[in-house]
């Protein structure tokens, strides 16, 4: 017997509660994987564990803005949230390093969707 | 803490930048405001040709045309205060509108708990609760039309389907998207397959379908690796299987892969492609709706049309049909490609103008070089010439400009795009991927494509224009399937409006966008020549010899007149004739 409609709206409440305050969300679609998505997403994973911090990775699909992959979708506590594009390796690290644990935005990657 | 984003919003303004950010951090610091504020360079932020732009979060507001001079004001009253400096105060004109990519970017493609958490199979549970009929005339009150292309209502398709007795009825979800530069489908079935799944199931509801294809192509590993997830998750979690829901409603759902045939889009030739036959299109009628995949009743949606019918069916018809013009409603993806700033994926609503999405959206041209065309709906659509950007997109809107809506690609043209050469792009890729079965599209493609080799070439002749028309018209309407049926349309509709290209190759035997090879000679101008030796260097044929003294020159018998001597010179001493 498979799940209910009330069931739906059990998981909907039960996802929703265990949604984390701070995420970052790496585009992982096609076009992000070619433009090196994979290696941003093991970055900020390998820095938020060895850190230790407060942030969940999660992957996405396209965002639709292409030509500015990876995309990396940052969501903190006491800094705005905004989109970084064109992430490097270097700038991974940057997002990890100024903007979850110092609070200060990446200089030169920020893009509005 | 405050943050100031700054923006060049030209693309050619470094210094002014970098300047501007300077001042202002030296002037915060004077302030003593340093641990206050953040001066922060930005990439892009949605605003385009108002030459340095500020942004001041978390307020929001963004200032364009800031100078040097504006600095102390825009402390004062925007940091200090929390005022607007009005007079600088600019709008984000960018007016995408998500519906389709309502998930894409922000769910997990691979959890059906967070597609679940956004309301994941709502649509579904109602549809079972609302019964064929009424889900019929939910989409009716939508007027969602098919966004594969032709634009058939959707809900007409889906009642045909459900008028015709069977013992057996399926659904096939479209996926084999092949139009050059068009990749909208992928997105949405990477990024969110569970709506497509949905999507599919609420049709097959409407239906009286009991099992559903999922026809991907191959090239598409990332987005079949995705659907077939997200299926095993559903048969997991009882969403798919026997009396879902405890409704007494059983569905299975396959994926079946395209093997890179372009014809295979195409209703009656996907259907024998899933049937294990050669790629090949029937005559209609009869239409599948009567007799489809093994001669049952069968109803094929594109990806991006069954994406919309979950939200339909949450949100209700009325408030889809709200966006849009009369005869289009919702809004279409748009795979916007080519010499365009921004290229990437938009969403936007049916009735915005091409301008809008070009400009407002896509940043503009590319290099700030003058825009000359956009192309729409692929190989089987038209160009359409920058007087007519001003026009709505909608099904008929672009049909009368000669092209169509097509599936969504749309390429961005600019003065050093030829249109003899894009027609020959195009009718050459329909002539690879012609079937064969058909002769108008088969004989009449080659035909036209040798004509257009021969302008090319500059061995054109002014009857050939006319020759090229007649058959363009003669395969409209004499070929088998749509493939042939449209492949005229990039020929047809460069004809119509930029003749005097094909002029200029006929006659003057010239490409004035100097992309033809046969038809330029690049020569250096010795006056100009500083000796650099940079085309030489660059030059793949060798063609270019000489030295700093001398300054450099083109050997005319070795020149492929490939264009990179012109592409690298920095001061204007390579002349293209």
């Amino acid at each position: 017997m498979g799940i209910s409609k009330e069931d739906l709206y059990k998981m909907k409440d039960e996802t929703l509660g265990k949604r984390p305050g701070n995420w970052i969300r790496v585009g992982y679609s096609t076009c992000g994987i070619a433009a090196g998505a994979d290696e941003v997403f093991r970055i900020l994973e390998e820095e938020a564990k060895t850190r230790k911090l407060d942030v969940k990775i999660q992957k996405c699909g396209c965002l639709g803005l292409c030509s500015a992959e990876p995309l990396v979708e940052v969501n903190v506590e006491g800094v705005p949230h905004v989109f970084y594009g064109k992430v490097t390796k270097d700038a991974a690290h940057k997002i990890m390093d100024e903007h979850v644990c110092q609070k200060r935005l990446v200089e030169n990657h920020i893009y509005e969707i | 803490m405050k943050r100031i984003l700054i923006q060049d919003t030209t693309g050619n303004l470094k210094k002014e930048k970098r300047d501007l950010h300077i001042s202002f951090s030296t002037q915060i610091r004077d302030r003593g405001l340093t641990d206050q504020v953040q001066v922060v360079m930005a990439s892009d932020l949605g605003v385009y040709d108002r030459g340095l732009a500020v942004k001041v979060l978390p307020e929001g507001v963004i200032y364009g045309g800031v100078e040097l001079k504006h600095i102390p004001d825009i402390i004062e009253k925007t940091i200090v205060k929390g005022e607007k400096v009005e007079e600088l105060v600019v709008e984000r004109k960018n007016k995408q509108m998500r519906i389709v990519l309502r998930h894409c970017g922000v769910v997990d493609p691979e959890s059906f708990e967070d597609y679940v958490a956004h309301d994941g199979y709502q649509g579904l549970a109602k549809a079972l609760e609302m019964g064929p009929e009424k889900v019929i005339e939910e989409m009716k009150k939508s007027g969602l039309r098919g966004r594969g292309g032709a634009g058939f209502p959707t809900w007409l398709k889906w009642n045909l389907t459900r008028g015709v007795k069977g013992d057996e009825k399926f659904i096939i979800c479209n996926g084999d998207e092949g139009d050059p530069g068009a990749y909208m489908d992928r997105s949405v079935l990477e990024g969110d397959p569970h709506s497509v799944i949905e999507g599919m199931m609420i049709g097959a509801i409407a239906v009286g379908a009991t099992r559903g294809f999922f026809y991907i192509r191959a090239e598409y590993p990332l987005a079949v690796e995705r659907v077939q997830k997200a299926i095993d998750q559903c048969y997991a979690k009882g969403i798919l299987g026997k009396n879902i829901f405890a409704t007494g409603f059983s569905f299975d759902i396959e994926i079946r892969l395209g093997a890179g045939a372009f014809v295979c889009g195409e209703e009656t030739a996907l259907i024998a492609s899933i049937e294990g036959l050669r790629g090949y299109p029937r005559p209609r009628p009869p239409f599948p709706s009567v007799k489809g995949l093994w001669g049952k009743p069968t109803v094929i949606n594109n990806v991006e049309t069954l994406a919309n019918v979950a939200y339909i069916l949450l949100h209700g018809g009325e408030s889809f049909g709200r966006v849009g013009t009369e005869g289009s409603k919702g809004t279409k993806v748009f795979a916007l490609t080519g010499k365009v700033r921004n290229s990437g994926l938009v969403e936007v609503p049916m009735g915005i103008t091409l301008r809008e999405i070009v400009f407002d959206i896509g940043g503009g041209v590319l290099d700030n070089r003058q825009i000359k065309a956009i192309q729409t709906g692929g190989p089987s659509g038209g160009v359409i010439p920058e007087q007519f950007f001003d026009a709505p997109v909608g099904y008929e809107e672009l049909q009368k400009l000669g092209s169509i809506m097509g599936s969504g690609g749309m390429i961005v043209m600019d003065e050093n795009d030829c249109m003899v050469d894009i027609s020959k792009f195009y009718l050459g890729f329909c002539v690879d991927e012609s079937c064969g079965k058909c002769a108008p599209c088969r004989v009449g493609g080659t035909q036209m494509l040798h004509i257009l080799n021969q302008i090319s070439e500059g061995k054109g002749q002014i009857e050939d224009l006319k020759k090229l028309s007649e058959i363009a018209h003669a395969m409209q309407k004499a070929s088998l399937c749509g493939l042939g049926q449209t492949a005229p349309n990039p020929v047809l509709s460069t004809l119509k409006y930029f003749e005097k290209e094909y002029l200029a190759h006929v006659l003057d035997k010239k490409c004035p966008s100097g992309k033809c090879a046969s038809l330029v000679t690049y020569l250096i101008t010795k006056e100009s020549c500083t000796g650099c030796g940079m085309c030489a260097r660059v030059c793949p044929a060798n063609a270019i010899t000489g030295n700093r003294q001398e300054k450099y020159t083109i050997d005319p018998d070795k020149c492929i007149s490939c264009g990179q001597c012109y592409e690298v010179c920095k001061f204007g001493a390579v002349l293209r004739q």
